[in-house]
């Protein structure tokens, strides 16, 4: 027999850590984005009435603009993520022999414990104007000093990190994919390259969205990565909420950005959840 | 031989007891100290540097301890962690500039310097020390310091005269700048200056910055110290509009000449140095502050910041000799700039550059 009590009683702990630390400042966040802001002072007007302005000035054409960059740019990060991360994993679950697998999923895992501001600045000094490979951004036929360049350091940067992360969220998917499936389709004709998109990409369609899903986040909420090689071209929301904060103290402002950016994002989240299950699973019986 | 577990926690305490009261007899451990600790919020790079020199000096007849934290970005960012805990703050001493002073003034979270202790003040000219409402003095000033337009005589040889000049298309790319809330908008003031404006009329330097946004010429908008020196040290960039320590670090490696004497246009003054939260232990706080504004210590503490000393009988680092002015000068090359008035504006600049330059720069 089921015990639901169980279960229930061991949620707590992690419900009243997640209340207090997650929820509580969410609402504060959202209390603090209605208040006035006064130019020359600190945070929101207290005793001002609560107002609509700080996401009415969000609403500006520009500020579109910021929020259609961020998604962009990341969306561009993630695509080239998961176009490298996948021949990765599966050469590591398919085709590597243990040594060669111990060596790479250590390589993978050992670049995670590096810090981002020393792999952002190596990317930067490598592809840079002045870097060894400063003509890599040539292949795009985009000059390095251009704002084209910085946009493309800022997607190499974003990469440096989401490459890891999907080819190691990757690697889980694959090895629960029973290499037999790939043997019967190849045994009974079909081409390899079918084989492989039928077969393996079609199989590892959950694992691919949930890779998709962990790298995006991490793109679409880096503050790092533009604010030290995007030269002050290639803007993200992150960059917009932090200056409000850190720099004019614009408290309601940079909390009504926040809130809309967590609300477009889980919207697009759930948006692209929805969109999957109804159409892939549907063709998928 | 059996153990309960109320038998065990009972020797474990009895073993710690006497452990303690050993160590303690022994001078092992003991009870707290009486000194003083503050927290004080210093810039990173030389600045830290040599606060910690001068902290060793005043440590041999003081017994207060310090712990040193580092701006993150502009030092205005720590009016938002302070905001976040106030009046709970954990800081006692912060290193910040005028701008940063008067925002803290308004909110009235520092306490008047006590010049019964800080009697280093007296000498301090009176004009650098920022007041409240009261005419009470708030801080002490280290460091008289500037924001110039300034290049890179090994890239740019023979330089540029006028500000006009950066519009040609030889420059294309070359300009590295501030976003217009580093340096409180001096960026922005400096052009409006140039076409007859200034900070309350900051319309024509708007209409500057775009043109040289929208012909490609500004290379890198930086927002800390250490990115304005990387920045010019790639060589990529050979003209900037930046403070003095971020042009001592460049000139440290390379030939750098300033424009801060340009018929058409001004260099910013300003001061930097210690302010005192309030609820901090004021005796420690103030003076610590009062040993760095001795006059040696002034001199030992400009010295690698390429700022000027703040005690008239401290001397200059000779390499920056002609950055600043002599008296005769200030009226003619010297503007100091009314950054209450830029702070109150500095939120609607920022979403101004947001709204009309960043789209323009990312053009090209």
């Amino acid at each position: 027999m089921r015990r639901p009590s169980l279960s229930t009683a061991l949620l707590w702990p992690a419900l009243l850590v997640m209340v207090p630390l997650l929820l509580g400042p969410l609402l504060l966040l959202a209390h603090e984005s209605l208040k006035p802001f006064v130019g020359g002072r600190i945070g929101g007007d207290e005793s001002g009435a609560l107002t609509l302005q700080n996401y009415a000035q969000i609403a500006d054409p520009q500020y579109v603009r910021y929020f259609l960059d961020t998604f962009r740019v990341g969306l561009l990060a993630t695509a080239f993520a998961l176009v490298l991360g996948f021949p990765v994993a599966h050469f590591i679950v398919r085709r590597a022999g243990p040594t060669m697998r111990r060596l790479m999923v250590g390589g993978l895992v050992g670049t995670l414990f590096l810090s981002i501001i020393v792999r952002v600045y190596a990317i930067a000094m490598t592809f840079g104007p002045h870097g060894p490979l400063s003509d890599f951004s040539r292949l795009f036929g985009i000059s390095a000093s251009s704002p084209d360049g910085a946009e493309l350091m800022v997607v190499l940067g974003l990469l440096n990190s989401t490459l890891p992360l999907v080819a190691l969220t990757l690697i889980g998917t694959l090895q629960n994919i029973n290499p037999r499936l790939e043997d019967a389709a190849l045994s009974l004709g079909a081409p390899r390259w079918k084989t492989f998109f039928q077969i393996t990409v079609a199989m590892s369609l959950p694992g691919i969205l949930s890779a998709a899903i962990i790298a995006y986040a991490f793109c679409i909420s880096n503050l790092v990565v533009p604010m030290l090689v995007g030269r002050g071209f290639i803007v993200f929301v992150s960059n917009l909420i932090y200056f409000r904060f850190s720099e004019v103290a614009n408290f309601p402002s940079g909390a009504a950005l926040s809130m809309v950016m967590m609300v477009i994002s889980v919207a697009l989240f759930y948006g692209l959840l929805s969109l999957v299950r109804s159409h892939w699973q549907e063709a998928g019986k | 031989m059996s153990l309960s577990r109320r038998d065990f926690t009972r020797a474990a305490l009895a073993g710690t007891g006497l452990a303690a009261t050993g160590l303690s007899t022994l001078g092992l451990l003991t009870p707290a100290q009486a000194a003083e600790r503050l927290l004080v919020v210093q810039w990173g790079a030389n600045w830290i540097e040599v606060s910690k020199q001068i902290l060793a000096e005043f440590q041999k007849t003081n017994d207060t301890q310090v712990a040193w934290e580092l701006h993150s970005g502009g030092s205005a960012a720590v009016v938002a962690k302070i905001k976040a805990t106030w009046p709970r703050t954990q800081y006692n001493v912060l290193s910040v500039w005028d701008p940063v002073f008067r925002a803290m003034i308004a909110e009235d979270w520092l306490l008047p310097i006590d010049e019964s202790i800080v009697t280093n003040l007296k000498t301090i000219p009176d004009q650098y020390i920022q007041k409240n409402a009261k005419g009470e003095k708030m801080t002490v000033p280290l460091s008289t310091a500037g924001a110039f337009w300034g290049y890179r005589d090994d890239l740019l040889p023979g330089g540029f005269s006028s500000l006009e000049d950066l519009l040609k298309p030889e420059f294309k790319g070359k300009l590295c700048v501030p976003y217009p809330i580093n340096l409180t908008g001096l960026l922005i003031v400096s052009a409006a200056i140039q076409r007859g404006g200034n900070e309350r009329n900051p319309e024509p330097g708007w209409d500057f910055i775009k043109e040289l946004a929208s012909k490609g010429q500004i290379g890198e908008i930086c927002t800390s110290n250490s990115e304005y020196i990387n920045a010019m040290a790639t060589g990529r960039y050979s003209v900037g509009f930046w403070n003095n320590g971020g042009w001592f670090a460049t000139a440290k490696n390379f030939p750098v000449k300033l424009k801060n004497r340009m018929p058409d246009n001004k260099g910013f003054l300003y001061n930097e140095g210690f302010c005192v939260l309030k609820g901090s232990p004021a005796k420690a706080a103030f003076e610590f502050a009062n040993f760095f504004a001795e006059p040696k210590m002034n001199e030992i503490y400009n010295m690698p910041l390429g700022s000027g000393p703040t005690q008239p009988s401290a001397k200059a680092n000779p390499m920056i000799a002609d950055w600043y002015y002599t008296p005769e000068e200030l009226p003619k090359y010297a503007y100091f700039a009314d950054f209450a008035y830029l702070s109150s504006v500095m939120n609607e600049w920022n979403a101004r550059w947001e709204r009309e330059i960043v789209p323009l720069v990312r053009r090209g």
